[in-house]
C-alpha cells in the first residue's frame, strides 16, 4: 500500500488499444491499475499488454476492487473506453458506470476515449457461469451478461476530457 | 419449512476431530477437512477453505480440540454435553493450561488480520483465567463457554434469519454480494413459504467467486430464483431497475457502525445510495474499534487473482493487487440487522 501511495494511480477500464493509450502520458511516478474486465478478460489482457509494450508494468485488479482504490484516495485519473459518446452520455464497456459514479463521489477526473469499435451488447450466460473455460457455478445457473452500459452525461462533467480515437 | 444450507453451520466436532466444510470445492463437492489442532485450524482459515461464519466456528471449536490434544488419560470432568473431555492434568497444571490456551488464541488471532478473532478468543481465554483464579478447573470453563457460545449464536442466527425474511417483500429483486453463510438462503425459503415471490441477483465475487460457487448454489437449493452476474454489472442492474434492495453480510463492525466486508462492498454501497436503493447489512456489533479506518485490511497474495487452475491468466510480467475487504462507512448503510454474539 505504501508503494502505491507514493505514486499517482491511473485506473484503466474497457478495451483500449495502442493508439488510444498513446494519449495517456504516464511517467515513472505513475502507476497503472487495470480492471480485468469480466467475463472475457479481454480488456485486462489487451490494456496490460499495451502498457507493457510501453515500458509500464500494469497492476491488474478484479472489477470489484476499484472502489477500494478510490476509498483509499489513491486514484488520480480514470481512463474509460467507450464505443460512442454524445451530449447525452456515452456507451461504454460494462462496469464504466461504476467507475463514473465513484469518480463523481471522489471528485476524480475521468477521461473517455471513444474508440470506433462495436461489440456484442449481451453475452451468453455460460460466459459468467464459467471462468477461463472451466465451469464454476452450478449446472443450469441463470446468468445475465450485459457487455455494455450507458453512462449518462451527468456523470461526465466538464473535467471529463474526451479523446476521439481515429479508426 | 426452512432450508438449512451446509454453509449455515459449516464446521462440527465429531470424535475429537473438527470437520470443516471446504468451501472452495462447493458446488462440485461437499468435502469436510479434518482438523485436529490449532496449526491445521489456522491453515484452513488462512487458505480460505472456510470464511465468514465458518471461521468463527473453527476458532471456537479449536479450543476444544486443543484441550483434547493436550491432555491424556481419564477425564476428571466427565463428558460435557457432546464434547468429551479426556485428561488427567492435575489441578496444579492450571498455569500450563492457561498458557496453552493463550498460545492457541495468539495463533488464531494472527491467522487473518481483518476478522476480529481476538474478540472471540479473548472471551474463551478470559473465562478460563477467571475460573483458574477462582480455583476451578479452567478446562470446564472453556467447554462451558464454547458450548454456550455456540448454542446461543445458533439461536440468535435463526432469529436474525426471521428478521431477514420479514425484510423480504413480495416482488422484491435483491442483489447480494459474496456469501452470507446460509442466512439469506434460509430467509429466502421462509419468504417463499409465506407466499412472497422474491428473486435474487448474486455477484460472481472475484477472485474466489463465492457468489458463483456458494450463493447461487444455496439459493438454488432453497428453491428460489437466482441470477448470476459479473461484479461489473452492479450499476447497470440498479439503473435498469432490476434490483430494489441490496443485502450483504459483514465480517466486522466498528463502534460508529462502519463495517468491513468482502472486497466490492464499498462500490456497491456507493452505487446503492446513488440510485436510491436500500442497503441492508447483516452485522455483528462491536465496539473494539472506533471506526472503519481502524480496521486492518488484509492484502492477499496477488497470485490468487492472477493465477487460475495453475496458469497465469494475464501476461507473466503483469502484477496484481488483491485487498480482501472493503470498509463501508455507516452513512451508506440504510439498515443493519444485528446479531449480538454475546461479545
Amino acid at each position: 500500500m505504501q508503494d502505491y501511495k507514493a505514486k499517482s494511480i491511473y485506473l484503466f477500464h474497457g478495451i483500449l488499444n495502442t493508439v488510444s493509450l498513446k494519449t495517456i502520458k504516464l511517467t515513472s511516478k505513475d502507476h497503472a491499475f487495470v480492471c480485468e474486465g469480466r467475463p472475457s478478460l479481454e480488456a485486462g489482457r489487451q490494456t496490460s499488454g499495451i502498457l507493457l509494450n510501453q515500458g509500464i508494468t500494469p497492476t491488474v485488479i478484479s472489477d470489484n476492487m476499484a472502489g477500494f482504490l478510490f476509498f483509499k484516495g489513491l486514484v488520480k485519473e480514470v481512463i474509460v473506453a467507450c464505443q460512442y459518446a454524445d451530449d447525452t452520455g456515452a456507451l461504454c464497456d460494462i462496469g464504466a458506470l461504476i467507475l463514473a459514479v465513484l469518480a463523481k463521489e471522489h471528485k476524480v477526473p475521468l477521461k473517455l476515449i471513444v474508440a470506433d469499435r462495436r461489440t456484442r451488447f449481451l453475452g451468453d450466460p455460460e460466459e459468467i457461469s464459467s471462468f477461463e473455460g472451466q465451469r464454476i457455478a452450478p449446472e443450469e445457473t441463470h446468468g445475465y451478461v450485459p457487455l455494455v452500459e450507458w453512462v449518462p452525461a451527468k456523470y461526465l462533467r466538464k473535467w471529463h476530457k474526451i479523446w476521439v480515437q481515429k479508426s | 419449512m426452512s432450508f438449512e444450507s451446509p454453509l449455515f453451520w459449516p464446521a462440527y466436532i465429531k470424535e475429537d476431530v473438527l470437520y470443516v466444510l471446504d468451501e472452495t470445492l462447493v458446488p462440485s463437492k461437499l468435502k469436510y477437512i479434518p482438523v485436529k489442532n490449532v496449526k491445521a485450524a489456522v491453515a484452513v482459515i488462512r487458505e480460505m477453505k472456510t470464511r465468514a461464519f465458518g471461521q468463527f466456528l473453527v476458532v471456537l471449536n479449536t479450543f476444544l480440540l486443543e484441550l483434547e490434544g493436550d491432555l491424556e488419560g481419564n477425564c476428571p470432568l466427565e463428558k460435557q454435553g457432546t464434547v468429551p473431555i479426556k485428561g488427567t492434568v492435575p489441578f496444579n497444571g492450571t498455569a500450563l493450561i492457561i498458557k496453552h490456551l493463550e498460545d492457541v488464541a495468539h495463533k488464531l488471532n494472527n491467522s487473518r488480520p481483518t476478522f476480529p478473532f481476538a474478540e472471540v478468543t479473548g472471551i474463551v481465554v478470559g473465562a478460563a483465567q477467571k475460573a483458574a483464579a477462582n480455583g476451578v478447573d479452567p478446562r470446564l470453563a472453556v467447554v462451558k463457554t464454547v458450548q454456550g457460545f455456540l448454542a446461543g449464536i445458533r439461536a440468535r442466527r435463526l432469529q436474525r434469519v426471521q428478521e431477514i425474511a420479514d425484510t423480504l417483500h413480495d416482488k422484491d429483486h435483491v442483489l447480494t454480494h459474496c456469501n452470507v453463510s446460509g442466512e439469506l438462503a434460509m430467509a429466502a425459503s421462509i419468504a417463499a413459504a409465506q407466499g412472497k415471490h422474491v428473486t435474487f441477483f448474486a455477484t460472481e465475487t472475484r477472485p474466489y467467486m463465492q457468489g458463483a460457487k456458494l450463493t447461487v448454489w444455496e439459493l438454488q437449493k432453497a428453491g428460489v430464483h437466482v441470477t448470476l452476474v459479473a461484479d461489473n454489472t452492479v450499476a447497470s442492474l440498479m439503473t435498469e431497475g432490476f434490483v430494489n434492495k441490496v443485502i450483504i453480510g459483514s465480517d466486522r463492525s466498528a463502534a460508529n457502525g462502519d463495517i468491513a466486508n468482502k472486497i466490492g462492498s464499498y462500490q456497491i454501497a456507493v452505487l446503492a445510495r446513488e440510485f436510491g436503493i436500500p442497503l441492508i447489512v447483516l452485522t455483528q456489533p462491536s465496539r473494539s474499534v472506533a471506526s472503519g479506518e481502524d480496521m486492518p485490511i488484509e492484502l492477499r497474495d496477488a497470485d490468487e487473482l492472477l493465477v487460475f487452475d495453475g496458469k497465469k491468466i494475464f501476461g507473466p510480467q503483469v502484477k496484481g493487487f488483491y485487498p480482501g475487504f472493503d470498509v463501508v462507512p455507516h452513512q451508506l448503510i440504510t439498515k443493519a440487522i444485528a446479531i449480538h454474539a454475546g461479545l
